[in-house]
């Protein structure tokens, strides 16, 4: 018990980093990221393939986030030259063309065995209570960001984000270079989702294209939209409350015996789909509603 | 090996195949100001409507493309209801992302009730022509056939019907031709119907040509957006015509990268445009 709920702490630690990215990007700025599983993805096979050919983790880790952070940019640069609409279906066919450059380019990322043995960092140290250890990295890891993110928020940085989130037309008559800081904005996302993706490859030991599936990015806007979209403090309850939804329905088949596996899989996700419209309409703010004056 | 001219041929039933979500997702995107991710999951939804109507009930499958058809357009028109007219004055983001909740709910529902089993229709087997050295399937002939007639009426409505005109005078300024009694929630609804329609029935094409399982519709996702932007947003003509270079540029490119890659072409496609060319081929006014 306690090892299992070690492991879904760690997992919920990693996937509330990947809301706290997605957050920056449309919770504070505006910016649509339909692909955040493939800058997870970009962070998690960077890092694990440098280390495993024998690269410290300590340039490894770094790389993982910069290599994701850089994608995260180059996209915007593409997408939001001309309407902020095409950004939508850049990141979601980056996600896609990524997953099949993951699942086909063997020579480079091993295809669909994956990679394994992906090096753990201090292993050695704590033979016994690792999974322990790794969970406290990751909180760690959770708390800077989430401090980090929080200062960026107040910061007159952070201001210029949610003006041109309201209305940019103004904050470009306000003399702010608009492209610019939603560039700096979804690089930063990119760069914390890629975060995630290191610290769930060196968790798991093992990285395979199956595990960046698309609807891996619906479950980051559900997490983020639930919580409340815009405050930091939203995207860790909703991480928080999409695990229970998740694991409390793969009980589901025990009390429901007619579900078998395909159909249990389906209505899960019919669930997942619906609380997202149904947020949406009824409650556009989540749980958690940013606070109107928040500096 | 076949000639290059096979893979143009086959290029062009997809194109034509691809030309009809691509006219609904241009068309909606231009009166409701969100590109509607649930588009071309409509394709799966008539897909399976007619596999209901073909192998359930064992309709003939020309009817049970018609009964797809109206099935689709019901369920686009449920979608609005329910999903996007109670957003109508949100971000546009957040239409096109509650689109993709919704697009994600049809497709498992679909899933739930049919499983993830590839399926095909009832229909004779027929064997392809030979001209000119080129195979050509008795379906493929009636997919192009139907498809240029669909959009053919899809111009002839918008540019001599009065209700053609006030969708288009709709997506031009709704506030505008709201103040001249253009009654926007019945052109949205007709045009949602309509799209959802198209959409149905492109599916049962693509069940034809290919076949029939969950993810058929969420597949082709990125070669109509491809195509949708080539032809600019809101051009029922551009739509068409870039459908035809998506599924041609898809199916000859399958000669040079692997098969596997063809939707890295259609994304490929979309950044190119989006690099050389934002207003598309023919160049829209937004």
């Amino acid at each position: 018990m306690i090892a299992y709920l070690t492991a879904i702490l760690t997992l919920v630690g990693v996937r509330a980093l990947l809301t706290l990215g997605l957050n920056v990007q449309w919770g504070l700025t505006g910016l649509v990221n339909l692909g955040a599983i493939a800058f997870f993805a970009v962070g998690a096979y960077t890092s694990a393939l440098l280390a495993v050919g024998g690269v410290s983790l300590l340039l490894a880790w770094p790389a993982g986030v910069a290599l994701a952070a850089g994608a995260g940019a180059a996209l915007a640069i593409v997408a939001l030259r001309l309407r902020e609409d095409y950004l939508a279906i850049v990141t979601l066919g980056f996600a896609e063309v990524l997953r099949l450059f993951l699942l086909n380019e063997a020579w480079l990322t091993r295809g669909a065995n994956g990679v394994t043995a992906i090096p753990r960092p201090l292993h050695a140290w704590f033979p016994s209570q690792y999974h322990l250890f790794y969970l406290i990295l990751v909180l760690a890891a959770l708390g800077l960001v989430y401090a980090a993110l929080e200062r960026v928020r107040r910061s007159p940085f952070g201001r210029v984000l949610r003006a041109i989130r309201e209305d940019e037309v103004v904050a470009a008559v306000a003399g702010k270079p608009v492209f610019r800081f939603k560039v700096q904005a979804f690089a930063l996302g990119a760069g914390v989702a890629g975060l995630a993706g290191v610290l769930f490859a060196h968790y798991l030991a093992y990285v395979e294209p199956n595990m960046f599936l698309p609807q891996e990015s619906l479950y980051v806007w559900l997490a983020l939209i639930l919580g409340g979209s815009g405050n930091n403090r939203g995207a860790l309850l909703g991480s928080l409350v999409l695990l229970g939804l998740l694991e409390g329905s793969r009980f589901a088949k025990d009390v429901i015996p007619f579900l078998t596996g395909v159909r249990l899989a389906a209505a899960q996700q019919i669930l997942v789909g619906v609380v997202l419209v149904v947020m949406m309409i009824r409650r556009p703010e989540g749980l958690l509603p940013e606070t109107p004056g928040s500096k | 090996m076949p000639p290059i001219a096979q893979y143009v041929f086959n290029g062009i039933v997809t194109g034509g195949i691809l030309a009809l979500p691509t006219v609904a997702f241009s068309l909606l995107w231009r009166l409701l100001r969100f590109p509607n991710f649930a588009v071309s999951t409509y394709l799966t939804v008539g897909a399976y409507a007619a596999l209901a109507l073909n192998a359930g009930a064992r309709a003939p499958l020309e009817a049970a493309w018609l009964g797809a058809l109206l099935a689709t357009g019901g369920v686009a028109l449920a979608v609005d209801r329910i999903a996007f007219r109670p957003m109508r004055d949100r971000r546009p983001f957040s239409l096109a992302i509650a689109s993709i909740g919704v697009a994600f709910v049809l497709e498992n529902v679909v899933r739930f009730v049919w499983g993830n089993d590839f399926r095909a229709y009832d229909v004779p087997v027929t064997r392809a022509a030979s001209v000119a050295g080129l195979r050509i399937g008795h379906e493929q002939l009636l997919i192009l056939g139907v498809t240029v007639a669909l959009m053919a009426l899809a111009q002839a409505f918008l540019l001599h019907t009065r209700l053609g005109v006030a969708m288009r005078a709709t997506a031009d300024n709704p506030l505008l031709s709201a103040v001249k009694g253009v009654p926007t929630n019945h052109v949205i609804a007709v045009a949602t119907f309509g799209g959802g329609a198209l959409a149905g029935g492109a599916g049962v094409f693509l069940g034809l040509d290919a076949s029939i399982d969950p993810l058929m519709g969420g597949g082709i996702i990125i070669s109509v957006f491809a195509a949708a932007i080539l032809g600019g947003i809101g051009s029922a003509p551009g739509a068409f015509a870039g459908a035809l270079i998506v599924g041609i540029v898809e199916e000859t490119g399958t000669l040079i990268v692997p098969p596997t890659y063809k939707t890295a072409i259609g994304f490929v496609i979309i950044l190119a445009v989006l690099l050389v060319r934002p207003s598309g081929l023919a160049g829209s006014r937004s």
